[in-house]
């Protein structure tokens, strides 16, 4: 399933909606066409391997067009004595962006939003009972925002966290969709996001049909939000799939 | 946090399933809004809402500042919040600090709208003073005084109610200033121009407890929900912004019903509480 440099990836490709092809364009003269040459409700190819950290329980590295992020999971292990004691587990979440990941260079910082909602996507989908009075630690590094980052960071946690052997309920796959003047475009990138009049990401258990999170921005009708969470549960049922044939591909080869 | 017996919490979900909860208020029904406006008099705009015992503050500050250069034609806006001691003892120094991120964030979503600035409810354009060289600043902070569920509620009628009454000053640009120097401006202490509020939407969040959806849930019903979505709608009935909490899962179904309800709660909501904006506006004006 996952390419090693030379042959083309598998896309994963929600099925074209008919009517894409009859909307007007977004802006009145000019026809948005998409950099990397994509169908407007096609999702990048997406390259996922777990292993990538030797140190940590369980890692994961995902890149998706030109979106990289790499995560690490430590644990269950033993929560600060400062903690007050608990009988279900502890997750801890942390999103941080490397210097050169963004086209300016920035602070290498925490991201405290997007840590918190990177915890809220998954604490949904983890068995906290299995794991009481111990932590576990979610490190994510986004080595290069392309666009679509909190996605890409949550799916890639959640094979890390299968790859470590924490017990989920299911694996957690999530994707986001602009609007675009009328136009829905599924995984933008950051030229894209830039641009856009609102964005919907959609966190959810694809074998389970159950949404762990959801965040729209923007302006929507109610047809339009019908309309888009339909195209991401598509997307995330085959990114689900994509992300279980790379957990039985490492399994096999090791 | 209050701590519940077994026979409390199925007091609190049995009521519910039959649409009669603990306070006798049905499942869709608010508790009474009070809405105190300009109670900071350094602000430039600002207003006090309780929602039975949750009670929030929110001040607007508008401060000349340059416009970023991604988007030189607009003004900025900041959303703070601030969730206080005398709240809860946890909120002591740093302890409040991961609820006041998500709600600020949450604050900002709606508020704020798409990148390209579509479906705001503040019109970031009307904060520009000269293009890329001056734009009026909004910091807009909220305060949260007591906490008895349904903060984020409460602080979008008040930073809705904040942003009715706040008056931003006239400005004379003096005209002849050569282009790469900053522009001499002249602030006006007299004369002030009202903000524009007729597309600052409601925040109404619907807490899902067992099959059913509350509107203002308290702090009680809060321990006992599955999971919550706020949804924030503006007057012409579109959605500006939706966060979930809670860690359960929704099936897309219950989601889309969800959003439904929140729609026909929210006309109700945005006349109750444009009614009491109003009303805190005419007493402050009598005082």
């Amino acid at each position: 399933m996952a390419a090693k440099g030379g042959g083309a990836p598998p896309t994963y490709s929600p099925s074209p909606s008919s009517f894409k092809k009859s909307r007007p364009s977004i802006f009145t003269d000019v026809d948005w066409v998409r950099p990397d040459g994509r169908d407007f409700h096609q999702c990048r190819p997406a390259f996922l391997r777990t292993g990538a950290v030797n140190a940590a329980s369980g890692s994961a590295y995902a890149e998706f067009g030109n979106t990289k992020v790499i995560v690490s999971i430590f644990g269950p292990r033993e929560s600060k004595k400062a903690m007050m004691y608990s009988d279900t587990g502890r997750l801890n979440c942390n999103v941080s962006y490397t210097t050169f990941a963004t086209p300016v260079r920035g602070q290498a910082s925490e991201n405290k939003e997007l840590s918190s909602q990177l915890h809220k996507s998954l604490e949904g989908a983890i068995i906290l009972d299995t794991f009481p009075k111990t932590t576990v630690d979610v490190f994510a590094l986004v080595l290069e925002s392309g666009g679509c980052d909190l996605p890409v960071v949550i799916s890639c946690a959640s094979l890390a966290l299968a790859d470590a052997g924490i017990m989920m309920y299911d694996l957690v796959a999530a994707v986001s969709v602009s609007c675009l003047g009328k136009n829905l475009v599924i995984d933008p990138v950051s030229e894209e996001e830039n641009y856009q009049d609102g964005s919907l990401m959609i966190t959810c258990l694809p074998s389970r049909n159950e949404v762990t999170q959801l965040t729209i921005t923007g302006e929507w009708s109610t047809p339009k939000i019908h309309e888009a969470m339909e195209l991401c549960l598509d997307a995330c049922s085959k990114l689900g799939k994509i992300m279980r044939s790379c957990l039985k591909e490492s399994t096999s080869t090791s | 946090m209050v701590g519940l017996s077994i026979g409390e919490k199925h007091f609190i979900q049995g009521g519910i399933a039959q649409d009669l909860r603990t306070d006798g208020r049905n499942r869709l029904t608010y508790r009474p809004i009070i809405v105190e406006s300009g109670v900071i008099a350094q602000a430039n705009g600002s207003a006090r809402v309780k929602m039975g015992r949750t009670e929030v503050i929110a001040s607007v500050k508008a401060e000349l500042g340059k416009p970023s250069s991604s988007a030189p034609d607009r003004g900025k806006v900041f959303i703070f919040i601030d969730c206080s001691p005398t709240a809860a003892p946890e909120f002591e120094r740093r302890g409040g600090e991961e609820l006041s991120t998500e709600l600020s964030a949450a604050l900002r979503q709606c508020l704020l709208g798409g990148k390209s600035g579509a479906g705001a409810g503040i019109n970031l354009s009307s904060l520009s003073i000269v293009d890329g060289k001056v734009c009026w600043d909004l910091y807009i902070d909220g305060l949260v005084i007591s906490m008895d569920g349904n903060i984020l509620d409460a602080l979008g009628a008040a930073i809705k109610a904040a942003l009715s009454n706040t008056g931003i000053p006239k400005v004379n640009v003096a005209s002849a200033a050569p282009s790469d120097e900053q522009p001499e401006v002249d602030v006006s202490d007299e004369e002030f121009l009202l903000f524009d509020t007729t597309a600052v939407p409601v925040i109404v969040t619907l807490t899902k407890v067992g099959r059913h959806y509350i509107v203002d849930a308290t702090s009680e019903e809060e321990s006992q929900m599955s999971s919550a979505v706020s949804i924030s709608i503006n007057r012409q009935g579109l959605i500006c912004g939706l966060t979930k909490r809670g860690g359960a899962g929704l099936d897309p179904s219950v989601i889309f019903d969800m959003i439904s309800v929140a729609k026909h709660v929210s006309e109700q909501l945005m006349n109750k509480l444009d009614s009491e904006i109003a009303a805190a506006e005419a007493m402050e004006e009598e005082s």
